[in-house]
Parts: structure tokens; sequence; C-alpha cells
């Protein structure tokens, strides 16, 4: 066992883990901060999608001690302080970008991490990021529409 | 199991001196592989290597520090002759890949399917490989022998890959075919460099085909008969290409990923200017 320490949506955290333990576990157990899933076991559903420093990652491909020290965003940390719903979360409720749910903190924290590079993007550059966060309900259309719309770009996808 | 996570190189190269740990980078072949319960023992974590980051001028050539991700690799400012490997980073897994995954951890691995391998193959690059014994330099063509084998020392750490110059006016592409577009297992790839006189003939060629042999094949013969020829007319058959032995699997048989391969070469060939 190893004391961990990181900041995590902003809150310094410390805690036990043993060496083996991934990030994802880290968090939704050591931490019980949920809302980050496991949805396979080959790095390729983007269900754990975290932030690392800004950057996206995908927590089940990263043991929690080589977050040592890092600042981590989850998906709970992703609502505004008064605890009402982000731009992004809104519009994912606003255009129904999810169905079952599962994949959807993956898809925000996604959807995060490219408007904070190109605040603009295009519908292909959306779909194009997309490619790592896999959903089995929707069929990506409202989740595209909701990120079109967080970016204020609406008329784009409804024009087409 | 215990876990390391040095900040220098000379740090984690006496950590593995005894040849007994794991190295891991960016985890993203690393980790899938494990297997459940599976003991992992002594891991030295390289992602953190100040030392080895980035992408750096060295002399006429370039230096791809051992930690550098296909992220970092893409945001790096690189003439021409590099697009073709930009190129090829796009295509690794996804974005969240991109950014965890390292150009040396793609090497090490050594899947025939790795696409790293044939765009630095036309770049010539060879790899730097430190120990607390020294650093000696192998070209990439030798460095790895085999389906996942290399020339690795288990006290070794892939400190850099080193790039020498080339010509202005060489420009590197890549071609990759999947059986969809993102997330996808090469099933056969093409990297090439071709550079073009003013006159319109092809003056500089270099091509490698990957996914076809156990370990990805440069194209020496297609490549000298390239020279002097305009690359719109270039057309590749799979009996221009040597060295191939490609397997069949549910991704494709042997006779297909030929095809392919040719019909990739043609394309990159031909498909030169920068878009
Ligand atoms: C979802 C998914 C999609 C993928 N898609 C692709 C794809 O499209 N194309 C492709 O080519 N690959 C793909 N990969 C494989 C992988 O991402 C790449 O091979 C990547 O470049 C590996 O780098 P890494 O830093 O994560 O390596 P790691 O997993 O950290 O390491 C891989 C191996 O190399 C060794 N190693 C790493 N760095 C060094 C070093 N500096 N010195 C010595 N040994 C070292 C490690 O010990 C280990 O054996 C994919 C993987 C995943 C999970
Ligand atoms: S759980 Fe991490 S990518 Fe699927
Ligand atoms: S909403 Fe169910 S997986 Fe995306």
């Amino acid at each position: 066992m190893t004391k961990i320490n990181m900041t995590v949506n902003g809150r310094a955290v410390s805690a036990e883990a043993e060496d083996r333990t991934l990030l994802v576990e880290f968090l939704r157990s050591g931490l019980n901060l949920t809302g980050t899933h496991v949805g396979c076991d080959t790095s390729q559903c983007g269900a754990c999608l975290v932030h690392v420093n800004g950057e996206a990652v995908k927590s089940c491909t990263m043991l929690a001690a080589e977050a040592e020290g890092a600042e981590v965003t989850t998906i709970e940390g992703m609502a505004n302080a008064d605890g009402s719903l982000s731009t992004i979360q809104a519009a994912f409720q606003e255009h129904h970008g999810l169905q079952c749910g599962f994949c959807t903190p993956g898809m925000v924290m996604s959807a995060a991490a490219l408007l904070k590079d190109n605040p603009k993007p295009s519908e292909a550059e959306v779909r194009d990021y997309l490619e790592g966060n896999i959903c089995r309900c929707t069929g990506y259309h409202n989740i595209v529409k909701a990120i079109m719309a967080a970016s204020g770009q609406l008329d784009a996808i409804a024009a087409e | 199991m215990t876990y390391f996570l040095p900040q220098k190189l000379d740090d984690a190269l006496e950590l593995i001196q005894d040849g007994s740990a794991k190295l891991v980078a960016g985890g993203t072949d690393f980790y899938p592989a494990m297997q459940k319960g599976q003991a992992m023992g002594r891991i030295v974590d390289l992602s953190r290597l100040g030392d080895m980051q980035g992408v750096t001028k060295d002399g006429d050539g370039w230096r791809i520090g051992g930690a550098t991700t296909w992220t970092e690799l893409i945001a790096a400012p690189l003439p021409p002759a590099f697009d073709g490997l930009k190129q090829a980073a796009c295509t690794i897994g996804s974005v969240q890949i991109q950014n965890a995954a390292t150009l040396a951890g793609n090497l090490c691995n050594a899947s025939p399917a790795a696409d790293g391998v044939p765009a630095l193959l036309t770049l010539d690059a060879s790899v730097e490989l430190a120990s607390v014994r020294g650093r000696r330099i192998l070209p990439l063509g030798e460095f790895i022998t085999g389906v996942r084998q290399t020339r690795i020392a288990a006290d070794e750490i892939l400190s850099a890959i080193l790039v020498p110059a080339l010509p202005d006016h060489a420009v590197g592409r890549f071609e990759k075919l999947g059986s969809r577009r993102y997330l996808v297992i090469s099933i056969t790839m093409v990297a090439a460099v071709i550079g073009v006189g003013p006159d319109g003939l092809i003056n500089f060629a270099r091509l490698a085909v990957g996914a076809c042999s156990a370990v990805a094949k440069r194209q020496p013969a297609l490549e000298a008969a390239l020279i002097g020829q305009r690359p719109q007319t270039v057309e590749v058959t799979p009996d221009d290409l040597t060295g191939l032995s490609p397997i069949t699997d549910m991704r494709g048989d042997a006779e297909f990923r030929l095809i392919a391969a040719a019909r990739q070469s043609t394309r990159a060939i031909q498909n030169r200017e920068r878009s």
C-alpha cells in the first residue's frame, strides 16, 4: 500500500491504495467518485475518460500512482460552482444527447477537452474527436448536436 | 508490485540495471495486455523523464525523445518529410490514446501492425538505447527483429529516436487500411517520402509497407524504379513489392493484402502534394 496524493476536481485528496490500483479504481472505490465508468477492458470505449493535467486520458489505462501530484478532473467536477449544470451538460440534457447514460460522463469530458482547444469545431471535427468514445445507444447524432449547441453553433447542424 | 516514477533518465537506468523491472510509458499496449490477477512485479514508469521529452533539432537531423507522445509529435513544427509520420500519429487509436502513448512504446512493442514503424523506416530513423553500461545506436530496421521482438536488452531504455536530415522538398505520406475509420488495427499500411524535382520527375523516393510481414519492409527496388518517373503516372502492382509474406486472417487474406498494399503505394506516391 502506498499513500497517493493528487488534486481531484480542485480538492487535494490523499488515500492509501495498492500500487497496482488503476486511476479509475482509485477514483471510484477510493474516492467514491463513481461518475467515471468502466465500459471495456481494452482501452477503447472512453467511458472512463478524465482530464489529467488538462489532457483527456483514459483512466483505465493509467495507474493511480502515475497521477501522483497531478490535477485530475472528473465528471463530478464539471458542474458550475452553484451546482447547476455546465453549458455542455445542459446541452446534453436539452438535446437528448444520452439514452442509458453509460457513455455520457466520458462524452462530456471529451467534449470539454475538445472545446477547450477548439471552441468552434465543425461537425466533422466533433465526430472526429469523439473517435475514442463509444456509445451503444444514441447513434451519436444527438451527442454531436449537443456539442455543437454547447459551442454556440446549433445553426450549423440545424442547417444540414 | 513496486512502482517507480523517476524524473531523470540516469535514475531510471539505475532502477533497471539488474534487468528485472518492467517498463511502462503511456501504458496503452502494456495495460490492455495484462491479465486479471497477473503479478506485476517491479514497474518503472518512463512518462516523467524530463530529459526524454519532446522533439528537438540535433545537428542537421532531429531527435525525438524516448518519452514523446504522439500528440506532442503532431504538435511539433517539423519539415514536410515528417507529414507521413504525423498522419500515422493521427490514426493511432484515438485522441486520448495519442495523448498518453509514445512513439518509443510503439517501436518496443514491435507489433507487425504498429503504425509508426513504416513511416519511421522511410525517415531512415535509428534508435538510441541507453543503459548504465552506456549508449548505442541501431538503425530501426535492425532494432525490430520479429513479431514483438527487438534487440533491446533488459537493462536498456529507448532514450531517443534519431532522424537524419531530409531534403526540404521531400514530402511524407501515410495510407492506412482498416475495417473502419477509427480505433482500428491496420490491415495494411504504406508510408512514403517522395521528392519531385522542378522538372516534375521524382528524384527522391522512400517507401515502406507495414502489416504484410513480421516487420514492416522498405522497398528498395521500387524506390530505385521510381526515380525519374512522373508521380501521376506511377501504378504500383503487387509484383513491384518485395520481401512481403502477408498472413491470411479474419481481416483479409494474403492476396487481398498485397493488392491493397500496391494500391496504397500508388496513392501515397501520386498524392504527394500537401493538402
Ligand atoms: C484503444 C487502443 C487503440 C490503439 N490503436 C493503435 C493504432 O491504431 N495503431 C498502432 O500502431 N497502435 C495502436 N495501439 C497500440 C499503442 O497505443 C501504441 O503501440 C503506442 O504507441 C504504445 O505506446 P505506449 O507509450 O503506450 O507504450 P507502453 O504500453 O507503455 O509500452 C509498450 C511496450 O514498450 C516498452 N517501452 C515503452 N517505452 C519504452 C522505452 N522508452 N524504452 C524501452 N521500452 C519501452 C514497454 O515496456 C512495453 O513493453 C492502440 C492501443 C489502444 C489501447
Ligand atoms: S473503460 Fe477505459 S476505455 Fe473503456
Ligand atoms: S447513451 Fe447509452 S451508451 Fe451512450
